[in-house]
């Protein structure tokens, strides 16, 4: 196996722009072959191609061909002569979180394709993990975290479906140095514009995690997945919209996206409202709204987080969302059950009884139909 | 990760299950009261495990803890946690007296989903229960430790404030359908003492 | 076993050297079910093994050349065994054990419950369930038709095995940790760990179960492995 350094400096992130352009190119190493079952990267190797196996059946797994055919061939791109050797598993996590294990399996969580404005966005946090692979970062760190316990948690990490709650707990101990971390930045945004993507969005994939991390009562940035992994710091900001700035121009693909997205905003959109993380959805969902004002699904969701918070003011401003989502139209009928609830609790009969037979007009196979038109049958008594 | 998930559980469940008195006790056929409260009748004795880490709940099962369990709650208060404390950065889950049938739901399938689980609600609907007016609600669990996929259905009201529940959750391949028909029996039987 | 006139001290102490249930019924075998009706055709599921190296700071360490190795000796000494066990075996392709994911994955939840409270743990605690009367009495149902459809099989065996060696510098370590703890610690250097289940097809019955759990054994090379399966496979009911 031939290994590449990148720029042995470890201060190269903060150069001045157009200095890294100047800097000995770094080459793209030839595809990786399978290591020796002997070696530690061998028997790493093993393991993932075990647990890959284990997502692929598992529950968890996001198996929509047609998304994962949309998301493979972004990854694909970014590749380029790697392609055969990446693997794309779509996992329903409402997580912001992307991985890539040294075999080639790559994992992408719900929460981030939830995230993504664009496809330049996806392929920023792809093409970084794919960075990351390309340069052998996870080889280095296993090697250094023979000396420390809890390896199996280092492997639930690429691992599939465990990963969730160990990420959180143990992500910490095994976080990409600074180093890897500039690295990887660098590849990325090398890849994202060699397979036509506009590089400045990388920046803004970390600014808009950034600013629902703010949002959070403790600001706790560890809590996120990715974040424990990866990071974040302020000049690898400023040093990937630097590295933009050197390399100008490529695509977005806003449209693209929302087109293939579509079809599964609304459960994600529920995921993300049903994690309880009150402060941070609105954060997000805020700046959803910000670009696009009219989306009814955006205006429902954000309902949903004020009507579930209900600190003081939050009641009125979940009605406003609603009647929002209903002026939008092509509204989830959840939006009807979610005004409902709010009139009733508030005495305003009339209305409680109209949003409900809205609601049960609009969903008659939901869950809590019956429920709901007890509540009805309630009202008009 | 096998090795770890497998054994974790293993351990997880060990020691939930700490105590110097016997940890696995047997619930005989008849009447039996659960906290001071609810007073159920059973057709077939169950197996009720100390189990702190579940409190206040008790935790009744039929096959073992990592197949199926039964959670009953008797007179839960208001802001009263419905699951032991946990590490600061898992989210809380408390009753108030004031939810309704979908917020309490809801506030299962947030304790439900603490460790990553998935959650859908299947129905939910108006049903007697303790006997008083109340709620029944179904649901799909997939656990997220190990993947198995399971069934479940609850039973709940709120009597003076306080409330009172009991859920049961089993693989939906064969033992779900094998001890639902005792648990509804059970939920049906059900009274409140006041 | 005649206990009469024998003082308690002594009754206390042979108990301690017989499992419970050695004489009537083994705790191994489900109630009614002593031995594999002769010509049984016994399906074996892929065995879920790993091993792992534990280096010095206890860091366990996926091997795959062991695991490679293990597999392939798990699987023939167990093919091997099927003269003595007096069955017939069918193999299962890993293409049709996709299918069967949500069964195996069952089939496990069920193992760990009999692992858990059938079975005394590590720490000698007793989780048995009175309502199962110490009887080996777990069913899968007919959930386990797919599998009998797929293999024309009577009954089929389950396996799972974790097995950790000891590294030089981590037997070392134990060393040295057993002298400064006046050898009150001792940390696990090297644990297997494991469960062979058989299965009724036409009742889905778990009619046989073993737990393995002991600080011996190695699965890295051939002969020995023989030794883990027989470990494993111990009290088998032989066809008869």
């Amino acid at each position: 196996m031939r290994r590449r350094d990148f720029l042995a400096c470890a201060c190269c992130a903060s150069l001045a722009p157009g200095l890294a352009a100047a800097q000995p190119a770094w080459e793209i190493p030839a595809r990786f072959a399978r290591p020796d079952a002997g070696s530690d990267e061998g028997g790493l190797w093993s393991m993932m191609d075990r647990e890959e196996v284990r997502l692929r059946k598992s529950p968890f797994s996001l198996r929509d061909p047609k998304l994962q055919a949309y998301v493979q061939d972004i990854a694909c791109r970014l590749a380029g002569e790697h392609c055969p050797d990446v693997r794309v598993h779509l996992v329903r996590t409402p997580l912001f979180n992307a991985s890539m294990a040294p075999n080639g399996m790559m994992q992408v969580w719900s929460g981030l394709m939830l995230r993504a404005d664009n496809e330049a966005q996806l392929a920023a946090v792809l093409g970084h993990e794919i960075g990351h692979y390309l340069a052998r970062h996870s080889v280095e760190r296993l090697r250094d975290a023979k000396s420390r316990s809890a390896f199996g948690m280092f492997i639930g990490m690429f691992g599939a479906v465990g990963a969730v709650g160990q990420v959180g707990l143990y992500a910490g101990m095994f976080a990409y140095s600074r180093e890897h971390e500039s690295q990887a930045d660098s590849i990325g945004v090398l890849l994202m514009r060699k397979a036509g993507y506009d590089a400045a969005e990388a920046a803004k994939v970390w600014e808009n995690l950034q600013l629902e991390i703010k949002a959070r009562p403790d600001g706790d940035a560890s809590r996120s997945p990715f974040f424990a992994t990866h990071p974040p710091a302020a000049e690898r900001q400023q040093a990937l919209a630097e590295l933009a700035r050197a390399s100008p121009g490529g695509a977005a693909n806003e449209a693209q996206w929302r087109e293939g997205v579509k079809p599964f905003l609304r459960d994600w959109l529920h995921e993300e409202v049903k994690r309880g993380q009150h402060e941070e959805s609105l954060a997000l969902l805020g700046r959803m709204i910000a670009r696009s004002p009219a989306l009814a699904d955006y205006r429902w969701a954000r309902g949903e987080v004020y009507r579930l918070r209900a600190k003081d003011g939050d009641l009125d401003s979940a009605v406003a969302d609603y009647l929002a989502a209903i002026a939008d139209g092509g509204e989830p009928p959840d939006t009807h059950r979610g005004l409902g609830m709010i009139h009733r609790a508030r005495n305003q009969a009339a209305e409680a009884r109209a949003s409900f037979q809205r609601y049960l007009e609009a969903a008659p196979d939901a869950a809590d139909f019956t429920m709901i038109k007890s509540y009805l049958e309630e009202l008009r008594t | 990760m096998r090795t770890h998930r497998g054994t974790l559980v293993a351990a997880t469940l060990v020691v939930v299950l700490a105590g110097c008195a016997a940890p696995v006790t047997k619930v005989d056929s008849g009447e039996q009261t659960v906290g001071d409260r609810l007073q159920v009748s059973l057709e077939g004795p169950w197996n009720q495990v100390r189990a702190p880490a579940l409190a206040p709940a008790q935790v009744w099962t039929m096959e073992g803890l990592p197949l199926d369990r039964l959670l009953v709650y008797s007179g839960i208060k208001n802001e009263q946690l419905i699951h032991a404390e946990g590490p600061a950065s898992l989210k809380n889950f408390a009753f108030r007296s004031t939810m309704q049938p979908d917020e309490i739901v809801a506030m299962f399938e947030g304790m439900l989903t603490r460790d990553g689980s998935s959650f859908k609600l299947v129905k939910l609907g108006p049903a007697s229960f303790g006997g008083a007016k109340g709620f029944r609600f179904e649901f799909a669990l997939t656990r997220r430790v190990d993947n198995v996929q399971l069934s479940g259905v609850g039973y709940g009201t709120v009597s003076n404030g306080e409330l009172f529940a009991l859920l049961y959750q089993a693989p939906r391949l064969a033992f779900f359908p094998r001890h639902q028909p005792r648990v509804e029996q059970m939920a049906r039987s059900a009274r409140i003492k006041t | 076993m005649r206990l009469i006139a024998l003082p308690l001290s002594s009754v206390l102490a042979v108990l301690v050297f017989f499992a419970p249930g050695a004489w009537g019924q083994s705790k191994n075998l489900a109630p009614g079910f002593t031995s594999l009706p002769k010509g049984a055709s016994v399906v074996i599921m892929p065995t879920d093994i790993e091993l792992f190296s534990i280096s010095g700071g206890g860091v366990p360490e996926p091997k795959a050349d062991w695991t490679e190795a293990a597999s392939k000796y798990f699987k023939a000494a167990l093919l091997a065994k099927r003269e003595s066990l007096g069955v017939s075996t069918v193999e299962l392709a890993d293409k049709d054990a996709d299918e069967l994911a949500e069964i195996n994955l069952l089939q496990g939840a069920v193992a760990r419950a009999i692992a858990m409270h059938h079975f005394k743990d590590q720490r000698g605690l007793d989780l048995s369930l009175p309502t199962k009367e110490g009887k080996l009495d777990w069913s899968l149902g007919e959930t386990v038709q797919p599998i009998k459809k797929l293999t024309g099989a009577d009954y089929a065996l389950f396996s799972w095995v974790r097995d950790s060696y000891a590294s030089a510098e981590r037997q070392a370590a134990m060393v040295g940790i057993a002298i400064l703890t006046l050898g009150r610690a001792v940390p696990l250097g090297g644990m297997q760990v494991g469960y062979a289940s058989l299965v009724d097809l036409n009742t889905g019955r778990v009619v046989w179960f073993n737990r393995l759990l002991r600080g011996s054994g190695d699965l890295r090379e051939a002969d020995k492995a023989a030794e883990t399966v027989n470990a494993l496979l111990e009290e088998f009911p032989v066809a008869k």
